[in-house]
């Protein structure tokens, strides 16, 4: 359903990316301003002298190099396990008849709704139990337990509007059940699988809260903890805060233009009453 | 059920196996830590109990404690009212965004499909550091233009009035936010038929009616949703008021969330903390159990 463009919807378009946008523009332009400017009363929306003192003022601040390796340790363990199990499972909803089926629904959405600051607390002395507090390990098992309902959800999602037809065709024609997923299913859910490693990527790379709760060892941060660090009780150093954000920000941003579709798509996927 | 009854019944081991790997991750990483939240609710649970390794039964009496708290209902009641600013904006300005987009010129539509996808990429941690920037108390760029305005402002802390601050801090929220409501009701949108409102054009409905009767009860669900997941996640925010205020928030700040975090990581009372965690849970079981009924409709109807 669209329609032709009207002036109203134009002119409040417009303000809306200005509006919206301000804040993205704002961090960016702080990152190239130099420090006089920045710390100013009056501050100029454009800048008038370009530096990257910031730049390398954040990349030299300590624990970068560490922060990084440690978030990508941490992205690459949550996507590859969450990925992993959640495909089973999707493929077990989405597919297959059993009992019980209504009831593992339930319980995946119904953890989804448990709030993550309420769960902290046990969720600290658990990991502390099994030695994994301070650890990336532990980490990258609270966030795969964290995505995978959504995981699983979405990947359900995809399988669902795969029609069935193919895969009864492939086994008419002789394939057993494991050569229809692999040659007709795993192909077809290719964007799919993609689309929610990303999206998997993009959260564990984000969280903030357990992070800051559960590695408290310098060596130990991810990048949004890292992030953190530019305040201390002293201020806040604006200019190299924003440079690291612009930094931190990079990567999602890239991923996200990949997979806004999709995502979409499949949170939408069935809602629509059709 | 042993493997021979399960056969004798036609029923696959298959679907078991498949999902036996993500209850095994649920139980243990969800499953457990909810049923220690729970019994730690039960128990006091201080330091002394930390150092011995087991908490004292004290029965219901960290419940009471805090029910019978005024504290307790008014940072309840805040949260409530900061949770549904937050959601009522976010919604009623993601709709209005939405169906202006779909009048809106190609190359303006792009463009802020772009910058809503920026947007919504953005790590919470950074788009919490460029509010702070925003509003900060020495160079804010807010507080400059409003001076160049001609109104006499000086150098301004945002946060020393509750109202000002919470506005800021869900300002930063809803922003956040925005992006993914809008884009996924304007997906929605693009999915309602054209034929449909041509045909009730033709029979003379108006446009509210046409909104009234075709639009909306077809994005009823996704509305339903939407504003059930919303509320979840804008009732538990932590890491925004934490940051925003140098982890060191003003009990007039105290959240749910920050208020249970402060009970156990702050004053050392976990036992009081869980109890106070499972009040925020039950607090919000009336919009779950809606968004639930929604989605366990669309998961059994393929």
């Amino acid at each position: 359903m669209k329609s032709k463009s009207s002036i109203y919807s134009n002119i409040s378009g417009i303000f809306a990316i200005a509006l919206m946008g301000f804040p993205v523009y704002w961090m960016v332009v702080t990152s190239f301003k130099p420090k006089d400017d920045i710390l100013s009363t009056h501050p100029s929306f454009f800048p008038h002298t370009f530096t990257l003192d910031n730049y390398s003022q954040a990349l030299g601040k300590y624990g970068f190099t560490q922060a990084l390796l440690n978030s990508v340790y941490v992205v690459i363990g949550t996507v590859v396990i969450s990925m992993f199990i959640a495909l089973f499972a999707a493929i077990a909803v989405a597919r297959m008849k059993f009992k019980g089926k209504s009831i593992f629904i339930m319980s995946i959405l119904l953890v989804q709704m448990v709030p993550l600051s309420a769960l902290l607390i046990p969720l600290y002395i658990l990991l502390t139990k099994l030695h994994l507090v301070n650890s990336l390990a532990g980490v990258v098992l609270a966030y795969v337990a964290f995505v995978l309902p959504f995981v699983v959800w979405t990947l359900r999602g995809f399988l669902v509007n795969i029609p069935l037809d193919l895969e009864e065709a492939a086994l008419v024609d002789g394939c057993t059940k494991p050569q229809a997923y692999r040659h007709i299913l795993f192909p077809l859910m290719a964007p799919g699988l993609v689309a929610t490693a990303i999206f998997a990527f993009i959260q564990a790379w984000n969280e903030y809260l357990l992070a800051y709760i559960l590695l408290s060892d310098q060596s130990k941060i991810t990048m949004p903890v890292w992030l953190g660090s530019f305040t201390t009780r002293q201020g806040t150093d604006w200019g190299p805060l924003m440079a690291a954000s612009c930094i931190t920000a990079v990567p999602v941003v890239i991923f996200f233009l990949f997979i806004q579709k999709q995502l979409v798509q499949g949170v939408t996927a069935g809602a629509v009453k059709g | 059920m042993s493997i021979a009854a399960v056969r004798r019944r036609k029923i696959s081991p298959w679907p078991y196996l498949l999902i036996f790997p993500s209850i095994l991750a649920l139980i243990l990483i969800l499953g457990y830590p909810i049923v220690k939240l729970l019994n730690l609710s039960f128990q006091k649970y201080g330091l002394t109990q930390i150092i011995a390794g087991r908490g004292v039964g004290v029965g219901l009496k960290n419940f009471t404690d805090s029910l019978s708290d005024s504290n307790f209902w008014t940072i309840l009641l805040r949260t409530y009212a900061f949770t549904f600013c937050i959601v009522f904006v976010t919604i009623i300005v993601g709709a209005a965004m939405a169906h202006l987009m779909l009048r809106m010129h190609n190359v303006i539509r792009i463009l802020l499909t772009a910058i809503f996808v920026m947007v919504w990429a953005m790590p919470q941690l950074v788009g919490i550091s460029i509010w702070r920037w925003l509003f900060s108390f020495n160079f804010s760029i807010i507080t400059s233009t409003v001076r160049s305005l001609g109104f006499p402002i000086a150098n301004h802390n945002y946060f020393q009035n509750i109202i000002s601050g919470f506005t800021i801090i869900g300002g930063c929220v809803a922003w956040g936010a925005l992006p993914f409501v809008t884009i996924s009701i304007y997906a929605a949108l693009t999915q309602v038929p054209k034929e449909l409102i041509e045909a009730a054009e033709l029979d003379g409905a108006t446009r509210f009616q046409v909104f009234k009767n075709i639009i909306f009860p077809m994005l009823f669900p996704i509305y339903i949703i939407l504003i059930s997941l919303s509320v979840i996640w804008d009732f538990q925010i932590f890491s925004h008021i934490w940051v925003f205020l140098d982890a060191r928030p003003a009990p007039q700040y105290f959240t749910m969330a920050i208020y249970a975090f402060e009970q156990s990581f702050g004053q050392s009372e976990y036992g009081k903390g869980a109890a106070i965690s499972i009040l925020m849970i039950i607090a919000l079981l009336g919009f779950t159990g809606y968004y639930l009924k929604q989605m366990v409709k669309i998961g059994d109807g393929q």
